[in-house]
């Protein structure tokens, strides 16, 4: 290899030029660089279709995110699309690009966003909407839909936010509505197809519409009764009266990528992940992925195990994560587990579960996850007494906790944390003080238990977040608690603790408030989003960042009334902004859960018996499967 | 088991691959390689490696080692061949040697380091940065784990050359290195920032590091 030529040429075309220029000035440079074992690169000869696929947050948290990886490969694999990542640049870079008149540009070949053809966004949480608009400024494309006339620049979305899509339905030209792995690519060759004909945007957007789990906004009015409700949602050119959602249901036949792009940098989640089954047996009645992700559908013991050798083999992690919304509910875990270590052992490799329930930890379960290391347990017992517990449908007892944590110190784990939340439906003070109630027992049992770790003190962490009722849930018609109430409620929690071992801490009131008022929100909200993207409001999920006041001041403007969206009770018959989009669960089950929760009357999981939620129509997973 | 030195290249896109965030992937690289690594025999094992002298963010290396320790033979190409399957694209590994010297014995580091010159004339630019090398006293602040210290970087221009290429005015300049005395080559820019009023963008490589003597570090 001749040293003197790499250094000469090579470096210098690996880069460009302008951006790295200016990444002397910024923070963790390697954010914006690429250049990472596993990236695609392509030669731009052989692409018809660009698409850029965006994460509206910095690259730690993004790259951390299973959907992309998946997604990525699946558009990669065809020779004719290339598919990059993008990912909202941290302000200091941000103020950089604008200074130096640098757009958004893609990792793999760092051109500009403006020149792909589908820039597609992943909603993962609320609060990232307003990084949506500025991540398009910043490409140099125009912001809202009816700017964007040509048939190029298709902004997409999708992701478990596109369950409610209409306060982003004056900026996003179609939703993916449901699991991405197939109706990303029928879009595509869609307008493949549409570009050939020389057809127009509008004529690509309708026919688009007319494949099942894609969401144009544009081909529907919404008009409204006196009070500000919607009275109506009214189709246009032959588009669909409701939109149901896609799904992959044989989830081993479902593509998943044998690699992943390996960071360079650290990022949040840094570690091999391998999907074990999709959707929740649960039916915690707070829980949208518990229920817009129905029905469950798991991966066979073989395929896991394939799929797990062969991230770790082309990835060179040594820790391996088997993730899902409920993975100790996994039906054959600990074959699973058995299976898997019949190898990793050997090579070196950890296994973990990233969520256990408090009754799914077993005396076998925490032998075959003592190979791994013994950092901190955490549970979620979401609720401080049985009677909130049995309203949220959070089926777990304080005897099942007091076990599995005697369980777990008899096994030399120290450190427990708790999870829960506050300003459930229903919700008492009284409730309330039992989340400190519950952390003390924890404590008291810990030092009660003879076969506890010698000579070491325990710490018990109980971690509050503020309830937000979300679309698709028996609580989506609930009123959310004021930020007053919520305050008080804190102060109550940190008032009911007694002990040094005990440590209670809460997420901010402020940033539940807006996720609430985006969560159930209409697509009146837009003019809202625009302005507070004006004001500069960005990264509003990061506490450096986000400002209630501001947001206020923008409301205001708007003379939207922030809490007609968060803390208005809605009647049962409302029509509901999202009502037009059908996720297999019936109004009819939630509004019948919504009433058992208000009689303290839980619902059997899936496993035990169904509750004809309505998720059999797509005939798939545990609903046909024998139980 | 045998210790082996591991040589590579650094450049482009890895160059901002921090020497924290290099210490996980190059643990990653030798777990995918499945080299017959020697693991540490502690509460949380992991391959053995260690680096002979950290590379600032930013900037580029020629000649990068770090050592392992190989619990069997393998011939050197398999090595090569495993671990550039295994790294990101701009960290290329181009030899295996056995060590001969001690990474502590590193005393020095020849670095060039190309200025360009934008909107000046690259003759000119040069003519300024002599002069300014000609100081008597050239004071930059340097960041040490006990504080701000002030350094005179005239006692470190002893040995550079300066020539033009291009639109750049490449400076080709020996620093102390290593772990009693080490001066980073962007003090450089920092005193053309403050005595001459603008900044640089520059390239900067490593190349050779040297002993007390002057003799390469193999």
């Amino acid at each position: 290899m001749d040293l003197a030529a790499i250094f000469a040429t090579e470096l210098r075309k690996t880069m460009n030029q302008k951006i790295e220029r200016i990444l002397a000035n910024v923070q963790k440079p390697g954010r914006y660089v690429g250049g990472e074992l596993n990236a695609v690169i392509k030669d731009k000869a052989d692409i018809d279709v660009r698409f850029a696929f965006c994460f509206p947050d910095v690259y730690e948290v993004g790259m951390s995110h299973l959907g992309m990886k998946i997604l990525y490969s699946v558009l990669n694999e065809q020779p004719d699309i290339w598919c990059e990542r993008v990912f909202a640049p941290w302000v200091d870079m941000e103020e950089e690009m604008r200074k130096h008149d640098i757009p958004l540009f893609a990792l793999e070949s760092g051109d500009s966003v403006a020149e792909f053809d589908f820039i597609g966004f992943t909603l993962q949480y609320e609060l990232s909407y307003t990084n949506i608009l500025n991540m398009l400024n910043l490409a140099g494309i125009p912001i809202k839909a009816q700017d964007r006339t040509d048939l190029f620049h298709i902004v997409a979305a999708g992701g478990p936010c596109a369950c409610n899509p209409e306060p982003l339905a004056d900026f996003v030209d179609l939703f993916f509505i449901g699991e991405g792995e197939q109706v990303d690519l029928e879009v595509i060759r869609l307008y493949q197809a549409c570009k050939k004909a020389g057809k127009s945007k509008r004529e690509f957007l309708q026919e688009a519409a007319q494949i099942e789990g894609v969401y144009v906004p544009s081909l529907y009015t919404v008009s409204y009764h006196d009070d500000g409700t919607i009275k109506e949602m009214i189709p246009h050119a032959a588009a669909p009266k409701t939109i149901r959602k896609r799904l992959e249901l044989d989830m081993d036949q479902a593509y998943f990528p044998d690699k992943f792009v390996v960071p360079s940098i650290e990022i949040v989640h840094d570690r091999a992940v391998a999907e074990v089954q999709r959707g929740c047996i649960r039916g915690c009645r707070f829980c949208q992925a518990g229920f817009i992700y129905r029905p469950v559908r798991e991966k066979s013991i073989d395929m896991i195990n394939r799929q797990c050798r062969s991230i770790c083999e082309h990835t060179g992690y040594d820790e391996i994560s088997l993730s899902s919304l409920s993975t100790s509910d996994y039906s054959q875990i600990e074959e699973l587990l058995e299976t898997l270590l019949s190898w990793t052992d050997n090579e070196k490799i950890s296994v973990s579960l990233p969520s256990l329930r408090v009754d799914g930890f077993s005396n076998e379960l925490m032998d075959k996850l003592k190979t791994v290391r013994r950092s901190g347990l955490t549970f979620a017992p979401e609720a401080g007494t049985q009677r909130l517990r049995d309203v949220i449908n959070k089926n777990v007892t304080d005897e099942e906790l007091m076990k599995t944590v005697q369980t777990a110190f008899e096994g030399g784990w120290t450190t427990i944390k708790l999870y829960f939340m506050i300003g459930l439906p229903t919700e008492t003070m009284e409730d309330v003080a039992g989340i400190a109630h519950l952390g003390q027992q924890v404590v008291e049992a810990y030092y009660s238990n003879p076969k506890r770790a010698k000579g070491r003190s325990v710490k018990v962490t109980c971690s509050a977040s503020s309830f937000v009722p979300k679309p698709f849930t028996p609580f989506q018609w609930e009123p959310q608690d004021s930020i007053e109430t919520l305050h008080k409620k804190q102060q109550h929690l940190i008032g009911s603790v007694h002990s040094k071992k005990l440590t209670c801490n809460w997420h901010d009131a402020d940033t539940s408030f807006l996720e609430g008022v985006f969560a159930r929100g209409d697509r009146r909200l837009g003019k809202v989003l625009e302005q507070a993207f004006e004001h500069g409001c960005k990264f509003d999920g990061w506490s450096d960042f986000f400002s209630l006041p501001k947001w206020l001041e923008v409301f205001e403007k708007c003379g939207i009334d922030p809490t007609f969206y968060n803390q208005r009770r809605r009647s049962f018959d409302e029509v509901l902004p999202w009502d037009h989009i059908d996720y297999g669960i019936k109004k009819s089950f939630l509004k019948r859960e919504c009433e058992k929760a208000y009689q303290n009357v839980t619902t059997p999981n899936c496993q035990e018996a169904c509750s004809a939620c309505g998720a059999t129509c797509f005939q798939g997973g545990i609903c046909v499967e024998k139980r | 088991m045998k210790s082996v030195r591991i040589w590579f290249h650094k450049f482009g896109t890895a160059k901002y691959i921090s020497h924290l965030d290099l210490n996980r992937c190059v643990a990653r690289a030798f777990h995918k390689a499945k080299l017959p690594m020697w693991y540490t025999e502690g509460f949380n094992p992991h391959a053995f490696v260690t680096f002979a002298l950290p590379l600032s963010l930013g900037v580029e290396g020629k000649h990068e080692s770090m050592d392992i320790r190989l619990l069997e033979e393998m011939p050197k190409e398999e090595i090569i061949r495993r671990l550039n399957d295994a790294l990101p694209k701009d960290i290329r590994v181009y030899d295996v040697t056995e060590p001969k010297m001690k990474p502590g014995k590193i005393a020095y580091a020849d670095y060039e380091i190309r200025y360009a010159a934008d909107d000046r004339d690259p003759q000119e630019l040069k003519k300024a940065l002599e002069k300014l090398f000609a100081k008597d006293e050239i004071l930059v602040e340097k960041k040490t784990k006990s504080g701000i210290k002030t350094l005179n970087l005239n006692d470190y221009l002893d040995k550079y050359k300066m020539t033009v290429a291009d639109n750049e005015v490449v400076l080709n300049i020996v620093l102390p290195a290593g772990s009693t005395e080490n001066v980073n080559p962007s003090l450089i820019g920092e005193a053309i920032k403050t005595y001459l009023g603008y900044s640089l963008f520059a390239v900067i490589i490593r190349s050779y590091l040297y002993d007390a003597e002057f003799h390469i570090f193999a």
